[in-house]
């Protein structure tokens, strides 16, 4: 799934100019709302791993369970359960990240699963998050990753197989006053390695129904059409078309139809208050450089409420609305994004793929100022964030090249600023309008429900990208940075954790946001 | 000091009761008994049209819907039917404002009351309102009556409260946007009928 097309300003259209920057899409994952009938069997499977450190290539083993039903109806998801996916590093690679000076590590884990029904092939990608464990002097590392996945759906009769592919090991570095190491992340990337058994088969599910012994009619011949598809009902996985990546659509009525997405809930290290607030934002920046756009994938967003003024005109012919929120980023444990990854053409010829992260590096701030002449009532809403960008990852032509521990924008992303005497130094700023004509539905952004946020940022040069005498900043900083890059982000509908009775509308039973917004061009 | 003060009293009553009888021609006589057909009855109400909540800033629901029993009855003023259940909006088309979706959730049972009469439309209250509203952190409870109309020949109780009918009974989270001083309102008409029938109920008030 590799989306090329550009975030589109409205009314205009961009055009896709080929696969200039293709922004790899979370597979949508949706749970089934009825378990399947068949019986299940457990897969427990141990693959040979090659991993790319600082120090270079190392083996890994990384051990893959779950659960799988023995048999599916055509049209009918597979949805692996009980998924866990352990990685062990050995010493030499556990002595490249002790010298962060990191004491504990946090991992997510991002497996490529290969799936194929006769010629057609789609790829789905399993996330796992890992508790956090201290990093030990010496000896191997052993990290364990439990997460949901997304479904798949075979649209014909015949076999459909799951096979481990690639793998990145996203890693949070803390030392142990539990500031962040330097660097406080690192992405891992990992191949299968070339003996791996049946080339990572994990499982081979057959779709239609059992034949019964000799009598099995032979299922209809293999079509390229039938491409396994994704349950969200989306279009077929099928890479060639280059479809735009989407992610699972909003799913009304409860958490059994809740596609995948990361943690978001208040823990210890961030507490919940009594205006607290979760929600989900994704969507895609451009790199008008590059003609492409990244997406940035499903984000947890922490917000403090603001209580909301009201100050009546002179006449009380209306009033004008004024509310000041907070918030931050929070994704595992950091105000930060998830990890995502693009792939562009650097240079109109070279593929790259970059894995990045934006790391928070300031107050979030949501603005909302608003009007109301009892007719027709009106917010306009500024999200101010200062946002660095991280490279955690490079490939170029299909070799990685080794950026460093402390990659990033020498300073953060700035969007002009309309406010400036207020706001001063270097922030992305998003704009949200909410509209509502007395007695109509409220449209547009709205702070508590989610919508549409639009910007415009200039991304800076690139500093402390290489190593080993290598300096990338300049090939990043010419390929990357420059303004004029659109943004649009779409928030999702919020939880209020602190309800006496959280709302099952809008929260999960756990408190996390229930309602997964899907990002929009 | 004894006999002034008890002609005093006689003076008032008396100036009370020529009050009560030159006032009375010009209106009709309230209603004391509410003919309520069929009765007793289970009915069900649904939105025709948008319902709008106004606490400075104004909620719109799409869908809203309630039900409970009407029967005859006498007095002035008289319950004529009781809300046993109401609901402002849903999963699928939740009430919105510019702050974003708002939940309200009511405490029944709230009554219909009856006060006058005249040619087919009894006018009087939804009375016995308590709703609790949400929106995010922002929690805010409603108590009071709202004002209405109900009309026999199109079946449509038109709430139309006005601005002192509902108060705020408490908020929290909702800054200066809702506070005990805001005045709430509640507009929006809703569809009656006998439950499971398409018949429209009617409600006659007389004073015999």
């Amino acid at each position: 799934m590799r989306g090329s097309r550009t975030a589109v300003r409205r009314p205009s259209r961009a055009r896709a100019r080929g696969a200039t920057i293709a922004a790899f899409a979370v597979l949508a994952a949706t749970v089934p709302a009825a378990a399947g009938a068949a019986g299940t069997r457990e897969v427990d499977t141990e693959l040979p791993y090659v991993c790319a450190f600082p120090s270079g290539q190392r083996p890994a083993t990384v051990r893959i369970s779950a659960a799988f039903p023995d048999r599916v109806a055509a049209g009918e998801p597979i949805r692996p359960a009980d998924v866990t996916t352990t990685v062990t590093f050995p010493a030499e690679a556990v002595a490249d990240l002790a010298a962060t000076g990191a004491a504990e590590v946090r991992a997510g884990t991002r497996l490529t699963v290969a799936v194929a029904q006769h010629d057609a092939t789609a790829e789905a990608t399993w996330r796992g998050t890992a508790q956090p464990v201290a990093l030990a002097p010496s000896g191997p590392l052993t990290l364990t990753a439990t997460g949901d996945v997304p479904t798949v759906t075979g649209r014909s009769a015949g076999e459909l197989t799951l096979s481990a592919a690639d793998l990145a090991v996203d890693l949070a570095l803390d030392t142990a006053d539990g500031s962040a190491a330097d660097p406080a992340a690192r992405t891992v990337t990992c191949a299968l390695a070339e003996d791996a058994a049946d080339h990572g088969l994990l499982a081979a599910v057959p779709v239609g129904p059992d034949p019964g012994g000799t009598d099995g009619s032979p299922s209809a011949s293999p079509s390229p059409s039938d491409a396994p598809e994704r349950q969200d009902g989306g279009e077929p996985a099928d890479r060639q078309r280059e479809r735009a990546p989407r992610v699972g659509g909003d799913a009304p009525g409860g958490t059994a139809a809740r596609p995948d997405a990361p943690p978001c809930r208040y823990d210890a290290r961030y507490p919940a208050g009594p205006m607290s607030l979760n929600a989900y934002i994704t969507g895609y920046a451009n790199v008008r450089k590059l003609k492409g756009a990244a997406l940035i994938p499903l984000t947890c967003t922490l917000i403090e409420q603001g209580e909301p003024e009201f100050e009546f005109y002179p006449d009380f012919s209306g009033g004008t609305i004024t509310q000041r929120s907070t918030g931050d980023l929070y994704n595992g444990g950091r105000t930060w994004s998830p990890p995502f990854e693009a792939t562009f053409l650097t240079f109109g010829f070279t593929p790259t793929t970059a894995t990045m992260v934006l790391e928070q590096t300031g107050p979030l701030t949501i603005d909302s100022l608003g009007a109301t002449d009892y007719v027709f009532t009106s917010t306009d809403t500024y999200v101010r964030v200062p946002l660095v960008l991280r490279v955690t990852s490079l490939t170029v032509n299909g070799t990685p090249l080794d950026v460093g521990p402390s990659c990033r924008t020498e300073k953060p992303l700035a969007s002009p600023e309309p406010d400036p005497a207020h706001h001063p130094g270097d922030h992305l700023v998003l704009h949200g309008r909410g509209e509502q004509v007395t007695g109509e539905p409220a449209t547009g952004y709205l702070l508590l429900s989610g919508g549409p946020l639009t910007g415009e940022v200039s991304i800076p040069a690139f500093t402390g990208c290489g190593a080993g005498g290598e300096n990338l900043d300049r090939l990043l900083t010419a390929s990357v940075s420059g303004p004029g890059n659109y943004v649009k982000q779409t928030q999702g509908q919020t939880c209020y954790v602190a309800a006496d009775v959280p709302n099952p509308d809008e929260c999960t039973t756990d408190l996390q946001p229930l309602r997964i917004p899907v990002p929009e061009r | 000091m004894k006999k002034p003060s008890r002609r005093t009293a006689v003076v008032l009553g008396a100036a009370a009761a020529a009050f009560g009888i030159a006032v009375a021609p010009a209106s009709a006589v309230p209603s004391t008994v509410w003919t309520v057909t069929p009765s007793p009855a289970a009915y069900t109400a649904a939105n025709s049209g948008n319902i709008v909540l106004t606490a400075n800033i104004p909620m719109t629901c799409t869908t809203s819907a309630a039900s409970g029993t009407m029967q005859s009855a006498t007095g002035n003023p008289a319950t004529v039917a009781s809300i046993d259940a109401v609901t402002f909006g849903s999963s699928a088309a939740p009430c919105t404002s510019v702050l974003g979706n708002v939940t309200t959730v009511a405490t029944p049972p709230w009554t219909v009351v009856g006060e006058d009469y005249a040619a087919g439309v009894t006018t009087g209250y939804v009375g016995n309102v308590n709703a609790k509203v949400t929106a995010g952190a922002c929690v805010f409870t409603v108590t009071g009556k709202a004002s209405a109309t109900y009309t026999n020949s199109t079946g449509i109780l038109a709430v139309n409260s006005v601005s002192g009918d509902l108060a705020v009974a408490s908020a929290s989270g909702c800054g200066t946007v809702v506070t005990t001083s805001t005045k709430p309102t509640f507009k929006g008409n809703y569809a009656v009928k006998v439950s499971g029938t398409s018949t429209i109920p009617t409600i006659v008030g007389s004073n015999p």
